[in-house]
């Protein structure tokens, strides 16, 4: 039943400039399953997230206090190059960022950049694409921009690129906030899928969303983890009022 | 009651057409000058525009002949300008916006580029004549007449570099650095194709001020008559705005040669408007399938 850990946190205070974002974090992400991180806006659950994949180096004046491991390594050390974390922990954004290129070279773009995976490029675009549930709907325009996409089909491109990077996890950053109903589900159902080889970790603001998709659940308040357990204990019955307050709706 | 709006809206009306009005012959007066302007020097110099003009020697002191080595050198010049103005100041913009530690350091420098674009032209000529033609022994060549004019335009470059630096989506680098790729790979291959654009709209400023000027190129590259084309960097060239000058200012048939003077300042105006067109055309097709 417990699962292998892949980042465990422990003690991490994140600073932006003077102020305090994130108050003494300590929490095990399990291999292979998906965790959501829930709570209002400013909760700190982005910057847990970014966090991860140190994405939060690019804001000048930030800090981190504390240990973050991955597969047992702190990556925050001062030896550890975060482009080599970013290869083995993929992101995906709130809004669908493809580039302004085709969609084969999307996806190619960082297995031949890295040269990661390098070896047949056609195969992997294939498989990143057919991972996605994406393959079908454009094999046959791969060398078309990916700007011509729907907003859910560039969403799932952009899981295809991350995925062509062969990461063993996958951050999410509410990653359907900014699409419609149908291609929502359809991004729900991928993430099911991927669970099997992946873990994923993401931030949602949608309750019914944490609740159909992750396995545990971990409520932020003003920087503080409040409450983190199994998705079912977290929405049938939590262990503290606030976590009740907000997946009932009564704030945030 | 009723009335009172009435007049109001009235007043408001005529507000509105007043306005509309004095910008309209704004517009008019600007639109006006300028088309005067060309009209004026095409007229005078259409002339003496023929083949021969174009593609042979100057004869009989410059009062007769061809200005084929001014457009030569102006083209040598311009183009030479660019190879240098464009590389260090796309480079300065790099380091500027995605590289630097924004802060006082940063901001005295720009101000500083945003000053060096406001001095006088001829200062630079002097700079040039002194660092390139002087001190480095280039003499008066077309190395010195280019590395000259090419930190003459080097501020404009680097402003509209830094601005088409900056249009390029945050997104778009956050997308390849969370991918593992390099800072400076995701710079070469994603921020710098996207700006390409906006930096060639801003050079073209550049070009034509390049072509265009005489200050700097006096003391470092053009000659007031050359009896053939140059053969290296480090030769002299005559050059079309400077033929302009000394046809107009210094020769002894100031009269008459003023068809000619025309007719050189109507091919200036062809030749920076074919390098400006050139570059249109190839950011057009950069931009073809670049959406977001």
């Amino acid at each position: 039943m417990d699962a292998n850990m892949i980042i465990s946190l422990h003690n991490v205070n994140f600073y932006y400039g003077p102020s305090r974002a994130l108050n003494d974090i300590s929490m095990d992400f399990p291999e292979k399953q998906v965790t959501a991180l829930i709570g209002p806006s400013g909760c700190g659950k982005s910057t847990l997230l970014r966090l991860l994949n140190r994405m939060n180096d690019l804001i000048i004046g930030t800090r981190v206090e504390g240990k973050v491991l991955f597969e047992g390594k702190d990556i925050y050390d001062g030896h550890v190059d975060p482009v080599e974390i970013r290869r083995k922990i993929g992101m995906v954004f709130q809004k669908p960022n493809p580039f302004p290129k085709t969609i084969y070279n999307n996806i190619a773009y960082g297995p031949k950049l890295t040269g990661a995976n390098a070896g047949d490029l056609d195969a992997l675009v294939e498989q990143s694409l057919k991972q996605a549930v994406l393959w079908d709907e454009v094999k046959d325009v791969l060398n078309k921009s990916a700007m011509n996409l729907s907003g859910g089909q560039q969403q799932r491109l952009c899981i295809a690129r991350a995925l062509a990077m062969k990461p063993d996890v996958l951050l999410m950053d509410e990653p359907t906030s900014a699409l419609d109903p149908i291609s929502t589900a359809k991004i729900e159902e991928l993430i099911e899928e991927l669970k099997k080889n992946y873990t994923i970790i993401i931030v949602t603001h949608n309750m019914q969303q944490a609740a159909r998709i992750s396995d545990s659940t971990a409520f932020f308040y003003i920087g503080n983890l409040i409450e983190y357990n199994k998705t079912e204990k977290i929405f049938t019955n939590p262990d503290v009022k606030q976590t009740e307050d907000y997946i009932t709706g009564r704030f945030g | 009651m009723n009335e009172s709006i009435n007049s109001s809206m009235k007043w408001r009306y005529f507000k509105q057409t007043l306005f509309f009005g004095i910008v309209r012959l704004s517009f008019l007066i600007i639109a006006l000058a300028l088309g005067g302007l060309l009209l004026y020097i095409v007229i005078n110099g259409i002339g003496v525009i023929n083949l021969d003009f174009i593609t042979t020697m100057p004869t009989d002191s410059m009062t007769r002949g061809g200005i084929m080595p001014a457009i030569v050198g102006t083209i040598y010049l311009t183009v030479g300008a660019i190879l240098i103005g464009l590389p260090l100041g796309v480079a300065s913009a790099i380091y500027l916006t995605e590289y630097a530690v924004q802060g006082r350091m940063i901001r005295i420098i720009k101000i500083g580029i945003n000053c060096l674009a406001g001095v006088p032209s001829v200062v630079f000529g002097l700079f040039g004549l002194g660092l390139f033609v002087v001190m480095l022994k280039f003499g008066s060549s077309i190395l010195a007449g280019s590395l000259t004019l090419g930190f003459l335009i080097l501020p404009t470059i680097i402003g509209a570099a830094e601005e088409a630096l900056k249009a390029v989506p945050q997104t778009f680098r956050e997308a390849s650095l969370a991918l593992g790729v390099s800072k400076w790979q995701t710079i070469f291959r994603i921020v710098l194709p996207n700006a390409l654009p906006g930096i060639l709209t801003g050079s073209i400023l550049g070009v034509g001020r390049a072509a265009g000027e005489t200050a700097p190129i006096m003391f470092t590259a053009a000659a007031f008559f050359t009896a053939k084309l140059p053969e290296s960097i480090f030769g002299e060239v005559m050059a079309l705005p400077y033929h302009i000058y000394v046809l107009a200012t210094a020769g002894t048939h100031i009269e008459e040669t003023r068809p000619m003077q025309f007719g050189t300042v109507l091919v200036l105006i062809a030749v920076v408007l074919g390098i400006d067109l050139l570059a249109i055309i190839i950011r057009s097709r950069m931009r073809r399938n670049k959406r977001w």
